[in-house]
């Protein structure tokens, strides 16, 4: 929308979102809306850093409001209505897929505020807490009573609990613990419109449709998230993780499926490609093989975690893998955000993206094949790179990454590039059996390809989105909706 | 000011990266992206690369950090990459003086020092060591503002335990500023005649040793005026470091302590001069003594806002946001008193608290059996 601030009108909405909030709470100042402007896409931060040597823009807020709680986003949100202004929902900032940016403009809702512990119930294992916590710190509370939520990405440390619900986070130990959405015993909501509702008390009844899967992933678009009630777990007895090399990629994806489809419920594991293994565990882990790097771990009572390792290991030998030890498994563990920070990280000036998606296993090595084909053969200047990190009981998913070292220098071609290989690459994941995502989200970035993937399908969406959010307010122009 | 390589590589690493958002304790006052180290480097971005003009926004987010370096401890890329954000905004801040953009509030605090010798306009006459007669002696005791003009009971304690351990020492009278906080402000220039007129002052009295309470100055001695071509003959001390030589050397007899104590640790004497077990040893000198940790200490520790310049919540930061933090913490842990190293953290911490909030100094002294 970008009312002029010359307006009369932006006063009056300025006041009307003041009188909510508090005056402290709502922002018009420009330091404001340029680092609103920018999230963890490659795109935003790429505009920001040629902004010495092009003219090319970046979109803002009008207003950044910080509200406390329900009751205030329900106000903002009737206020939105009222005079059609976007709403973009930002929690941690640090999505990779530009779902936070407010790329019409309007009214930026930074959840933070939100962010009470309200009840850790011991007896029933699950903590109620605002969703704009950043995750550290609930985990943080919940350890020093010796619990956990057991979700650990590498954004732990800088993402809020509602932007994990809003793009289907995933952390490292999911492949014992499940993704984000198999924490979520229930939710509050601000539905669009400003009516706050709460999803029934548990999520497994048989009393119709689960609404929680509405907002789940909806990456407000449907509705903000204000409160979850999320399960959590006894800290482990122990920790026991191991290291192996194999020859390949292939026999790394078996032993991984093997260790899943014979019940020995890892809590980790992590395979990397060889051009993984070559470039980022060299890198961050200091240790130099050659083959497909895997790093596996067991959680739990020590008696039951050292039958655990003795089967995980009869596994791995019987595909011939270099058995490195406990330590390499302990240091990854140890260094498993260090991952993420420069100069450990791919950063500008360079060009990438991951191209994180998730298959069945007959057909995840072929998903892992067709991506990697269309990157290096139709694009000779990116290399590509990936792992597998989460398995589940029907398919694990890839964490591919492109990587073009010097990309173009006008932003503009730039930007076809990138969004080149990323149409090419997810439409060879699509056609092998893969999907847009796994858990990054789609935001602007995958907006496009939203509707190819669902197909038929997506009106049913789209229709859902209408019903719930007529005026078309609610963080437009991604997960494919365009905008009003 | 022209950008250095140091504060550009800062700026390059930092400006996209959120993954020590959660350690900032500007962000958790405020809730604005601008005040977080990632917003911090991305505004400098624009100004040093953009070629924008420092805006009134983005030199309140200069001015909104406390310097602490929480980032710096919780970034696993420091070690190999340097980055440092303290550094970044404290040159910032300078370019702001250079400008003549700094807010109203840092010109007077500015002003203040260098008419006053402290931060809030308090007439000389209000100070401890207004009365206090100078002379020659091995050892100087340097207060700093906050013990000279708000804490004289601090410098009361030290004074004693001193003369109980029989240490041949005095202060200055009317003790000069050191020059730290206009340094911090962004008045280099002005730092360095305060600091040079300090030193002078020092040298004057013969001293072998100089015993510094506020970690601020401390870090000036240890980092800055070296750098700044300011030497002083003389070894420099936090109070607890002394304290330690003086319980070691058997000049203090300890008496036992029947509560259990924590330590709030000072970002300026922890994480920039790496000061973290003395303080420790001096309080585990008393036996028995019940120590417990809190959840974060050490380089994990929560910011006290040594250099917030709060004011009792009237500048640039809620001071009691930060104290809260450690009071419930310390609470968690069991503690009854919290031995903090700053009068800022004794400040900031007891007005959060009903449990007891002591500077290590009048710790110590409340548990000395007088020989």
């Amino acid at each position: 929308m970008n009312i002029a601030k010359t307006s009369y009108m932006f006063d009056m909405l300025l006041f009307e979102l003041r009188d909510i909030v508090g005056k402290e709470y709502v922002s018009v100042r420009d330091s404001d809306k340029e680092v609103y402007s920018v999230d963890y896409f490659w795109l935003p931060e790429m505009c920001h850093d040629r902004q010495d040597r092009s003219n090319i823009t970046r979109p803002m807020a009008d207003f950044i409001v910080h509200p406390a709680n329900a009751e205030d986003v329900s106000k903002i949100l009737k206020i939105a209505n009222n005079y059609k202004i976007p709403v973009t929902a930002w929690g941690g900032g640090s999505g990779s897929q530009g779902g936070a940016l407010p790329v019409f403009g309007g009214i930026i809702l930074d959840t933070k505020r939100m962010d009470t512990i309200y009840k850790i119930d011991e007896q029933s294992m699950t903590v109620e807490v605002g969703t704009g916590i950043i995750h550290q710190t609930l985990e943080w509370e919940l350890e020093q009573k010796g619990f956990s939520t057991m979700h650990d990405p590498g954004s732990a440390r800088c993402a809020t609990v509602g932007g994990f619900i809003a793009h289907r986070g995933t952390g490292v130990l999911s492949t014992k613990y499940g993704k984000i959405e198999d924490m979520i015993v229930n939710m509050e909501i601000v539905l669009p419109t400003g009516e706050i509702i709460r999803t029934l008390p548990v999520p497994k009844t048989a009393c119709g449709p689960d609404l929680n899967q509405i907002f789940i992933g909806a990456e407000g678009t449907m509705g903000i998230v204000t409160k979850v009630t999320l399960t959590i777990h006894r800290l482990p007895e122990t920790r026991a993780f191991r290291a192996f090399v194999f020859k390949d990629l292939e026999t790394g994806l078996r032993v991984g499926q093997r260790l899943v489809s014979e019940n020995l419920q890892p809590s980790v594991i992590r395979l990397y490609s060889e051009n993984e293994t070559k470039e980022v565990i060299k890198k961050v882990l200091g240790i130099e093989k050659t083959g497909a790097y895997m790093v596996y771990g067991f959680d739990g009572k020590k008696d039951m975690v050292d039958l655990q390792m003795k089967y995980a290991q009869e596994i791995a030998d019987s595909e011939g893998g270099e058995d490195l030890g406990a330590h390499p498994g302990e240091q990854w563990w140890n260094n498993r955000y260090k991952f993420f920070f420069p100069p450990y990280m791919y950063r500008l000036p360079q060009c990438f993206g991951t191209l994180d998606t998730v298959a069945s296993y007959s057909d995840i090595q072929n998903v892992y094949n067709a991506m990697k084909d269309v990157v290096e053969k139709q694009y000779p200047m990116a290399r590509f790179i990936g792992h597998f990190s989460h398995w589940f009981p029907w398919g694990a998913m890839l964490y591919g990454r492109f990587i073009i070292d010097t990309p173009p220098e006008d932003p503009h071609e730039a930007i076809y590039l990138h969004n080149s290989i990323w149409n090419d690459a997810l439409r060879a994941a699509m056609a092998a059996g893969g999907v847009l995502n796994e858990h990054h989200g789609i935001g602007l970035k995958l907006s496009r390809l939203t509707p190819e993937l669902y197909g038929e399908a997506f009106q049913l969406l789209k229709n859902v989105k209408t019903t719930l959010d007529p005026n078309g307010i609610m963080n437009p122009g991604k997960l494919g909706f365009g905008i009003g | 000011m022209n950008i250095t390589a140091k504060e550009l590589n800062t700026i390059q690493a930092c400006r996209y990266c959120p993954m020590c958002r959660q350690s900032c304790p500007s962000e958790f006052i405020n809730y604005k992206e601008s005040d977080t180290p990632r917003g911090r480097a991305m505004l400098l971005y624009s100004v040093y690369k953009g070629g924008k003009p420092f805006e009134a926004s983005t030199v309140e987010a200069m001015y909104n950090c406390f310097l602490c370096g929480a980032c710096k401890s919780w970034c696993e890329g420091q070690e190999l990459g340097g980055y440092d954000i303290p550094e970044l905004v404290k040159f910032a801040r300078r370019d702001i003086v250079d400008q003549g953009l700094a807010p109203q509030i840092v010109q007077d605090i500015r002003n203040s020092l260098l008419v006053h010798d402290n931060t809030q306009a308090l007439d000389k006459s209000h100070a401890f060591t207004a009365t206090v007669e100078e002379k020659r002696a091995d050892v100087l005791y340097l207060l700093g503002e906050g013990v000279d003009y708000r804490y004289p009971e601090i410098a009361r304690a030290f004074v004693q335990i001193l003369q109980t351990a029989g240490v041949d020492h005095t202060l200055l009278k009317s003790e000069p500023n050191s020059g730290k906080e206009l340094d911090l402000l962004g008045y280099r220039d002005d730092a360095k005649e305060k600091a040079s007129a300090l030193i002078n002052r020092i040298q004057a009295t013969g001293c072998r040793t100089v015993v510094v309470s506020d970690p601020l100055v401390y870090d000036a001695f240890k980092n800055d005026y070296e750098q700044w071509g300011i030497t002083l003959e003389a070894e420099v001390l936090h109070v607890s470091e002394y304290l330690l030589r003086l319980i070691q050397g058997g000049k203090l007899r300890l008496k036992p302590v029947d509560f259990t104590v924590t330590l709030a640790d000072s970002e300026f004497l922890g994480r920039f001069n790496g000061l973290y077990e003395i303080p420790r040893a001096v309080i585990q000198s008393f036996n028995p003594v019940q120590f417990v940790e809190m959840q974060w200490h050490h380089g994990y520790m929560q910011s006290t806002g040594e250099a917030a310049f709060t004011f009792d919540d009237k500048a640039f930061g809620r001071g009691k946001d930060l104290g809260e933090k450690i009071s419930t913490k310390a609470e968690e842990a069991g503690a009854e008193i919290i031995v903090v190293l700053s009068v800022t953290a004794k400040q900031h911490i007891s007005a959060t608290t009903s449990l007891k909030v002591v500077d290590i100094v009048e710790f110590v002294n409340e548990h000395i059996d007088i020989f």
